[in-house]
């Protein structure tokens, strides 16, 4: 064996390892591209030219930065790029899979337009030029017969869906919603009704957390994940609420299996505590908070022992949390959590638990809640969108929900005007990495909402389910393998930032990204003077305020611009009604609405009955990545969860083939014993049971949340609620 | 003095993410089905009726290969395929020399090794040699969300893990039966503990690798026929392989 000149590894030297190959730009552009030789681990290994490129992940919404290792035009793997501070330097799981979706076996490579019925798996590969002529002609027909409010936009969260918004408004329909609202506009409109903006959490920083209704060590590992176990190891208590007992209640100080849905129970018990006790900085609520006596009033018959009857935690323990908590503000935190589709009251549930925060004078301080930074970025000039006569007045959920993000609206109820054809008909979608058939719960309405349309485009990366329901569907390229607009990002106290895409790879198959879809489309339609530029100079308009941004982006893969994190709003009013935070909503009092939160006990289950509830995993993206080989392997069916005790009063042994039945469906599916669950609660992942046949890894196995659950709604934000669902489950038999 | 490469695990900052076990298969091409590396877990005692009422715990245990400075894998192997490489410490397979027979999966006490089932040779962690060389960390440590795995050499005092090892309080897991001397150490305490398992090492072979010459192996024994059996297909394989490779270059 030859002996090899290898130098130790420190970070420092990793990172100027990174330095070096910060001059790595697009693989086979090129531009630039230093060629590193080629490394050799014996006779067998020969490779070739190795090229290292900047990326930002897209396998969930957080964009980490990557380095994309490329070996003669193969991507062979992806790196967390270290100057990309926001994920200190990580790539989770999925970050790590992201090459399973490039090579993806199951990837759409060609248009595709449907033959057989709806859902029957039958289609014909025609050719883009047909597609453009189709999707023109059909959209233009529909708009005439039912005005161009007659086709949904569903643009997804991606760098890129900003054209899929910009067609709608050029095309001229307001009926456009992305995922948000199967996921957390209820937590967005209780931070925004307190504090006028949604806060950041500094976890970094904090000494004190409670998680409820999140599970921030296990869902989608974020940059949080990274900031919280950094603040554990210096000693920051984390208490975790959770019927189930997850990786954060397994890492946490203090666990405790609440009753689903009665959180808010327990945050009123805690402002009981603290203000009663006198636990809050008399000063600083004189300053800063609107409506504390009010809530002094309100919060009276909100007892730690009126709590402890509603949601099993002892008063003792809220008492005692109530007291620690306040003693380490204003570094100590109520987690704002993620995800809030689960109750009809999460709104005013996550109100709740704003208006401890609040009280805790945690907002705009280190270590408590964060404001906003913007980082810079402009906003490109663009041809005003033309005008439509004929258009009704409002987007098609109007009224539905008292008070509904306008730009966003609610899934749930655009899908439920749509089946009842009120206030108009909506007969054609338009379909960005949107897979409600795996995210939006009700599975059979939503497949009762396409039956009605006239014509569904749906452009993505697979089949996925609604895909395999949709008329025509379009290959897009993968992030890794397109350019994209600059993108602002704000996180954490690593501050706010700017990431972009160049491609790593040239696309495959007859892929393409949805901007030059639209474009080429918007010509088409007549519509090309609205989109006649290219992503490129879409981009440097975007920067044109930001000094060196081009030249740092392409140098580091990010770019960030130092800006004060905290004490943002001194000297400044805050953005709310009463330019204080409000503890009392006066808003929501003028439209009818408790303006401070008031405890409704939810629906409970019946004694042969389980709350089943919702999660995420660190390996799935919703529906998304549950096909790709890496991560399936590391679950490759979903089981449904259940306490030992009650699966023995129901005969159940483990391993046993159950039906789950609610009031809109029935799966089957294996179950699994955890004595981490509640007796009364069940429970089982998202991304399986799938429809689509075109998804050979995880076709067949394991069966399908939203089939299950019930489409109820929050009551402010139509924000869909997916905690409140019962079922009852029978043994099958033995799989 | 030699290098001794080494992962100092904190495993307390373990969340069970799967990031570092992603990353490997995907660096170093492990077939699905098959890991270089893992994450152990110990759960609360869910038997114990009071679990509850008792501040229920868990803890996330990353591991690999520990690079043992005491091998049984090297003793087991009946080519000389799996060596210590005494100029870093590391546990490596010559994969030219190994002829699938999976000693050294079984003398493990880790199960760090697996047979890879195509190629018919066994595989397992090298500290991502190939990154190393382009002075990169191994993937496994890269990737890690929490950083909760350090790499370096022990021998070099201005490395991590020397101030580390020397700074902290350090436990191994070992297996009571087979002292191996990993070089894996975890800070201050780490669970499970009992996962592992005695090596098993057949008798012949521990004769065969205090062996230098392998002429001398051949001929000792019965099972040594078996041996050169395997080998020899071994090769032949590999030669069919290579020219069919360059056959298929040529059309």
């Amino acid at each position: 064996m030859s002996e090899r000149n290898e130098s130790t590894l420190t970070r420092r030297s990793f990172i100027k390892w990174a330095g070096l190959s910060s001059a790595a730009t697009v693989a086979g552009s090129g531009v630039n591209t230093p060629k590193l030789q080629a490394s050799t681990t014996g006779s067998k290994k020969q490779k070739g030219s190795i090229q290292y490129a900047y990326s930002v992940c897209d396998m969930c919404m957080n964009k980490c930065g990557l380095i994309a290792r490329v070996e003669d035009g193969i991507v062979k793997k992806l790196d967390p790029n270290p100057k990309f501070l926001k994920s200190r330097g990580m790539l989770c799981a999925r970050g790590n899979a992201g090459i399973d979706r490039l090579y993806d076996p199951d990837r759409l490579k060609h248009p595709l337009l449907r033959v057989g019925k709806r859902g029957e798996g039958k289609w014909k590969q025609i050719s883009w030029d047909e597609a453009y002529n189709l999707m023109a002609e059909r959209f233009d027909k529909i708009a005439k017969k039912y005005t161009r409010c007659g086709v949904l936009f569903t643009p997804g969260s991606d760098m890129q869906s900003t054209f899929v918004h910009r067609f709608a408004e050029v095309f001229g329909s307001y009926n456009v919603t992305t995922h948000e609202s199967n996921c957390l506009v209820s937590r967005n409109r209780a931070f925004l009704d307190t504090y006028g903006e949604v806060p950041f959490a500094d976890l970094l920083n904090t000494n004190y957390v409670i998680m409820s209704g999140s599970n921030r060590f296990e869902a989608l590992v974020t940059p949080d994940s990274t900031d919280l176990m950094t603040a554990k190891k210096r000693g920051c208590k984390i208490v975790v609420l959770d019927p189930r007992y997850t990786k954060t209640a397994a890492l946490a100080d203090e666990w405790f299996p609440i009753k689903p849905g009665t959180d808010m129970a327990f945050f009123l018990a805690v402002t009981h505590v603290i203000i009663n006790e006198n636990r809050f900085d008399a000063e600083y609520a004189k300053d800063k908070l609107f409506g504390l006596e009010e809530l002094r009033e309100h919060v009276q018959q909100y007892s730690p022992e009126w709590a402890e009857k509603e949601c099993d935690i002892s008063a003792k323990d809220i008492i005692r949390i109530a007291r620690e908590l306040s003693t380490a503000a204003p570094e100590a935190i109520i987690y704002p959590g993620r995800r809030s589709s689960d109750y009809t009251q999460s709104s005013q549930i996550r109100r709740s638990m704003a208006i401890v925060n609040a009280l805790l004078g945690n907002w705009d301080r280190i270590g408590g809640l964060t404001a906003t930074r913007q980082v810079g970025l402009s906003k490109p000039h663009l041809e005003e969108a033309p005008f439509y006569e004929d258009n009704p007045d409002d987007r098609v959920d109007v009224d539905r929900a008292p008070m509904m993000f306008e730009e966003e609206g609610s899934f749930k109820l655009i899908r439920d005007a749509v089946l009842e054809q009120k206030p108009y008909p909506v007969k054609g979608w338009f379909i960005y990495k949107f897979n409600p058939l795996q995210s939006a719960a009700n599975r059979q309405k939503t497949i009762q909402m396409m039956a009605q349309m006239d014509f569904i485009v749906n452009v993505d990366i697979t089949m996925s389910d609604t895909a395999y329901y949709s008329d025509l569907v379009l290959p897009s390229s993968s992030y890794l393998e397109r350019t994209d607009p600059a993108s602002g990002l704000q996180g954490s106290s690593a501050c706010a930032c700017v990431v972009t895409r160049d491609p790593v790879v040239k696309p495959l198959y007859e892929s393409k990204p949805v901007f030059e879809i639209l474009k080429t489309l918007s010509t088409k339609m007549d519509l090309g003077e609205y989109f006649d530029f290219t992503i490129e100079e879409y981009r440097k308009q975007q920067l044109k305020k930001l000094p060196n941004a081009e030249k740092i982006l392409k140098e580091d893969g990010v770019y960030y611009n130092q800006s004060k994190l905290y004490g943002i709003y001194e000297g400044k009013i805050y953005k709310t009604k009463s330019k204080k935070i409000e503890l009392m909503n006066t808003r929501y009092q003028e439209m009818g609405v408790d303006p401070m939160p008031v405890y409704h006990r939810p629906n409970m289950p019946k004694s042969n009955e389980f709350r089943i509830v919702v999660g995420r995993n660190a390996y799935f993206t919703h529906g998304s990545t549950s096909n790709y080989l890496h991560l399936n392997e590391l679950m490759p069916e979903n089981t449904l969860w259940m306490h030992p005790k009650s699966a023995a009063k129901l005969g159940i042994k483990e391993g046993d083939l159950v039906a789950v039945k609610s009031s809109v469906s029935e799966v089957e599916l294996k179950v699994t014993f955890k004595f981490g669950i509640r007796e009364d609660t069940v429970y089982m992942e998202t991304g399986f049971g799938v429809l689509s046949k075109n998804l050979s890894t995880v076709q067949g196995k394991g069966a399908c949340l939203v089939e299950l659950l019930e489409d109820q709604s929050d009551a402010l934000t139509g924000n869909m609620a997916m905690h409140e669902t019962f079922v009852t489950v029978q043994r099958k038999g033995v799989v | 003095m030699n290098k001794q490469y080494a992962m100092v695990i904190d495993s307390s900052k373990c969340v069970d993410c799967k990031g570092c076990m992603v990353a490997c298969k995907f660096e170093n091409e492990v077939p699905l089905g098959f890991s270089r590396n893992w994450i152990k877990v110990e759960e609360p005692d869910f038997s114990d009726p009071d679990w509850m009422s008792k501040k229920p715990s868990s803890h996330f245990q990353p591991g690999g290969c520990m690079h043992c400075s005491s091998p049984t894998c090297v003793e087991a192997c009946p080519t000389g395929a799996t060596f210590r490489d005494e100029t870093n410490g590391t546990i490596r397979v010559d994969e030219e020399l190994c002829i699938g027979c999976s000693s050294c999966v079984d003398a493990c006490p880790y199960g760090a090794r697996y047979k890879k089932a195509e190629a018919k040779i066994v595989d397992k962690c090298d500290f991502c040699a190939s990154r190393r060389e382009n002075d990169q960390e191994p993937a496994c440590v890269d990737t890690c969300l929490t950083k909760a795995r350090t790499f370096g050499d022990i021998n070099d005092k201005t490395s991590t893990v020397y101030q580390l090892l020397n700074s902290e309080s350090i436990v191994t897991v070992k297996n009571q039966k087979t002292d191996t001397q990993p070089n894996m150490y975890y800070i201050s305490k780490t669970a499970p503990m009992n996962w592992t398992k005695p090596a098993e090492i057949p008798t012949p072979y521990r004769i065969w690798s205090k062996a230098a010459n392998p002429l001398v192996m051949a001929f000792t024994g019965l099972n040594s026929l078996a041996v050169l059996a395997m080998l020899g297909r071994q090769f032949l394989d590999r030669k069919n392989k290579v020219q069919k490779e360059s056959s298929n270059k040529g059309v």
